[in-house]
């Protein structure tokens, strides 16, 4: 199972970018500045958004979704459990896992932008898929649900998981690094060894990596413990 | 000084507190109140009952520049160059005084390349970007921003941190859910369930919290190595 991108290219008036690679089984974060193009590359690989030029083979995936940046794109119904049963999922369940237990009546978009964020995460998360494309899935999230986020990624992920995302605070584990920069889609390649190349890593990875530490991982765990092993 | 006493509004209750000028971080728990605690600072909506007033005067007769927490939502002009001019245009600045404003709001967030840009064809954190520019553009006395750092790259999130103490206002109020940020404050307002849980300086209130995931990672690494140099 493995998406390829055969020299795409997406465009509009004075912007383009450039995209060459295959994303094959695992979890995959690409990162990049504001206006770089992250959004429209996850829209092209979940063939919402036609590319200029070049073409995006999906071999193997028969079940994809994309996770876009913001819930409210998303959301559909009016109240939280009429939301819910538009995925085909029970209310109570997914109350539940969002922390939302006894809120199945409340009217969808009287929620918080990180309540209604967590609705819709525990919504993707719940159905079964061979791609799944997270935009920005850790956006308006507070520190411990964005930990949470990540510990459900790492243990429920589909074969083949994109994340697209600028977060600085809270990563999951991830098996490859790409970054967009200058125009095009860089494969920096598998994680650890990736992290050395990965010029918008956060700060806490850059810290570390500064002092001479490299994590196993991008996770604040592993690059706290690196940083110990370090001073063993 | 930000003064609210006695203050109710849906889920929000707070009987009393005063912010002191300066950059305040609003931080705490998704759904404990804190875009409804900045949109009653930015007069967007007004107490069911108590009161807030900035320096003496009530939020509304207060020039706030605000930046939302949906992109979508603060932009309502088809052109990037009309959006950040509207805010001067409602103040009934003369026309002369639009161009050079647009200018310096745009080259302050670094993003001068987008002066023809149309609305609609922005990204997300674009869009945060031209709503602060529209923000600043006017020279508020207070400016209030709901988790602009959620939509921007670490170089963008940086960089708006190291230009806003450069604007000429009382008050510069900030939610974010990224703790290394809201360390840099001079005060932090943590909310939960709609009450005010910890009011003070960063190095009061963290300490309080560095058993859970509202603890500054930078924080934690340096304690991590000053423990093992112990």
């Amino acid at each position: 199972m493995q998406l390829v991108l055969e020299e795409v290219i997406l465009s509009r008036k004075n912007w383009s970018l450039r995209a060459h690679g295959t994303f094959t089984e695992g979890i995959h974060l690409i990162t990049g500045r504001v206006g770089s193009g992250k959004s429209s590359l996850a829209l092209a690989l979940a063939g919402l958004l036609e590319p200029s030029s070049g073409s995006i083979v999906l071999q193997g995936i028969h079940r994809h979704t994309l996770s876009m940046q913001f819930p409210e794109y998303h959301t559909t119904g009016h109240l939280v459990r009429e939301e819910i049963r538009s995925w085909g999922l029970e209310p109570e369940r997914i109350c539940m896992e969002a922390g939302l237990q006894g809120r199945e009546r409340e009217r969808s978009f009287a929620l918080s932008r990180g309540e209604l964020k967590r609705l819709h995460m525990s919504c993707i998360l719940a159905g079964t898929r061979d791609l799944l494309i997270l935009d920005e899935p850790f956006s308006t999230l507070d520190p411990e649900w964005k930990h949470r986020l990540c510990r459900k990624i790492s243990s429920h992920h589909p074969p083949l998981t994109l994340i697209f995302t600028h977060e600085q605070a809270v990563l999951p584990r991830v098996d490859y690094l790409w970054e967009i920069r200058e125009g095009s889609l860089h494969a920096l390649g598998k994680v650890p060894e990736a992290i050395l190349s990965w010029k918008g890593a956060p700060r806490y990875i850059e810290e570390a990596v500064r002092r001479g530490a490299l994590p196993d991982n991008i996770t604040i765990e592993d690059t706290e413990e690196a940083l110990c092993r370090m001073e063993d | 000084m930000i003064v609210c006493t006695g203050l109710a509004f849906r889920t929000l209750a707070i009987r009393e507190l005063t912010v002191p000028p300066g950059h305040t971080c609003v931080i705490g728990p998704n759904g404990s109140g804190k875009s409804t605690l900045l949109s009653l600072f930015a007069g967007i909506e007004t107490p069911e009952s108590g009161q807030i007033t900035i320096d003496g005067e009530a939020p509304r007769r207060t020039d706030v520049g605000w930046v939302g927490e949906f992109p979508e939502d603060n932009l309502i002009f088809r052109t990037v160059q009309d959006e950040i001019a509207s805010a001067l245009r409602f103040h009934h600045l003369p026309d002369c005084e639009l161009e050079p404003r647009i200018v310096m709001a745009l080259r302050e967030i670094d993003r001068e390349d987008l002066r023809d840009a149309r609305c609609r064809e922005l990204s997300g954190g674009e869009k945060a970007l031209i709503a602060l520019a529209a923000a600043i553009a006017l020279r508020p006395s207070v400016i209030i921003l709901d988790e602009i750092d959620s939509h921007l790259d670490r170089a963008t999130a940086e960089h708006v941190q190291r230009i806003l103490p450069s604007f000429s206002c009382t008050h510069i109020l900030q939610s974010t859910q990224n703790m290394d940020t809201a360390a840099q404050a001079d005060n932090l307002i943590y909310l939960e369930e709609g009450t005010v849980r910890y009011f003070g300086p960063p190095e009061e209130i963290f300490p309080a919290l560095e058993d859970t995931p509202f603890y500054p990672t930078l924080w934690r690494f340096a304690r991590c190595n000053s423990s093992l140099k112990r």
